[in-house]
């Protein structure tokens, strides 16, 4: 038997919003939710950020947390939001960040606040770089991330950062390392007390 | 079909379209914005606008970098192909030039380690006609941006950035 029900354009309105509106939800939760690409040792990083190749829902969270990224070839990008334990990033903690050598030119490690752009402190420590620390013998270097400047080491400056993340950059990367992240050694986030305590 | 079927079709397209349609617009949207804030709502077009060192106040583009001296030309290849340059920074600093296409896709880039004495090339849209003997850069849109970004995590190495990229051209062929 023919469904002859006739439906109220009111209805039939409320359906279509209701399924846009969805929709715009379900898109902006997609594009927004974590921050994409694959995770190494804590990481994220996309291969394709940047490119040509970087698909609709990728193209959509670069432009949101990375607009005008480089390509690989150029500089690859690992971003992390957690420390090794896995407990979000915080303002009132510090952080040991240890790693070795890198492959590439240069690098730095800089802190984001959680509204993708510099935390608002004025202690010209937004960042640290390959120039600033001091690998031991076996090429092994420390930095912090702290809300105040710690004695003697390196450090990204997190004061009014709230939750944040950081973002390492390599510059002019090497061949092995743009054809497999995995090859690089990350460097490890360690927290080391919060609030002055351990 | 029934009625209910019918309803539930009608919703599930409703919803993929404002899915994808999100998806799709972001990017362009994001990029005009950019556009705008970069050519100072269109009075800088086709030319270089010199960033100041990044501090934490610099708000036109997220994540910012703040080892790095930017420079930025919105281009507009509405009435033909344009000549970009870049000089080298002092000791071979590091310094590359991107091409972003309206969509934010990274359309080429070339840096000083292949390029020593500077870069060089014309940007044009497909089928404008362009010199032999340069290279050149095919946009797929009209509009874009090329950014020039420097080594400089220091005062002292940011003027001396500052003062090289101030010979950037991003200027109409003549």
């Amino acid at each position: 038997m023919a469904d002859t029900t006739k439906t109220s354009p009111w209805v039939f309105a409320a359906t279509i919003s209701i399924g846009l509106i969805v929709g715009l939800l379900s898109g902006w939760w997609s594009i927004t939710r974590g921050l994409g690409g694959e995770s190494y040792s804590g990481w994220y990083g996309s291969r394709v950020t940047g490119s040509a190749d970087a698909g609709p829902w990728l193209r959509a969270r670069v432009a949101i947390s990375g607009l005008l990224a480089l390509d690989k070839s150029q500089a690859i990008y690992f971003t992390r939001k957690t420390d090794d334990a896995g407990e979000p990033l915080r303002e009132e903690c510090s952080y040991r960040v240890n790693g070795g050598a890198l492959p590439g030119q240069w690098w730095s490690v800089t802190v984001y606040a959680a509204d993708n752009y510099l935390p608002l402190n004025d202690d010209d420590a937004l960042a640290f770089d390959a120039t600033e620390v001091s690998p031991d013998a076996s090429g092994q270097w420390n930095a912090m991330l702290a809300p105040v400047r710690p004695e003697g080491s390196p450090w990204a400056s997190t004061r009014n950062a709230g939750n944040f993340d950081i973002t390492l950059r390599i510059y002019q990367p090497s061949a092995q390392a743009q054809a497999d992240f995995a090859t690089i050694t990350m460097p490890k986030v360690t927290k080391m007390n919060c609030g002055g305590k351990a | 079909m029934t009625h209910r079927a019918k309803m539930i079709l009608a919703f599930l397209a409703a919803a993929a379209i404002g899915h994808v349609g999100l998806v799709l617009f972001m990017p362009h949207f994001l990029m005009n914005v950019a556009m705008d804030r970069v050519s100072q709502d269109g009075k800088l077009i086709n030319q270089f606008a010199f960033g100041s060192r990044t501090t934490q106040n610099s708000r036109t583009v997220v994540r910012p970098s703040p080892d790095l001296a930017y420079a930025t030309c919105v281009y507009d290849l509405s009435d033909g192909p344009l000549l970009i340059e870049a000089a080298p920074s002092p000791e071979q600093g590091y310094v590359s030039l991107s091409v972003f296409a309206a969509n934010t896709d990274n359309i080429a880039v070339f840096d000083t380690s292949q390029s020593p004495d500077g870069i060089r090339f014309v940007l044009a849209k497909e089928g404008q006609a362009t010199p032999t003997g340069v290279k050149v850069v095919i946009s797929p849109s009209s509009r874009g941006i090329v950014l020039d970004r420097r080594l400089a995590p220091n005062a002292e190495l940011f003027a001396a950035a500052d003062q090289a990229r101030r010979s950037d051209k991003c200027q109409k062929l003549t």
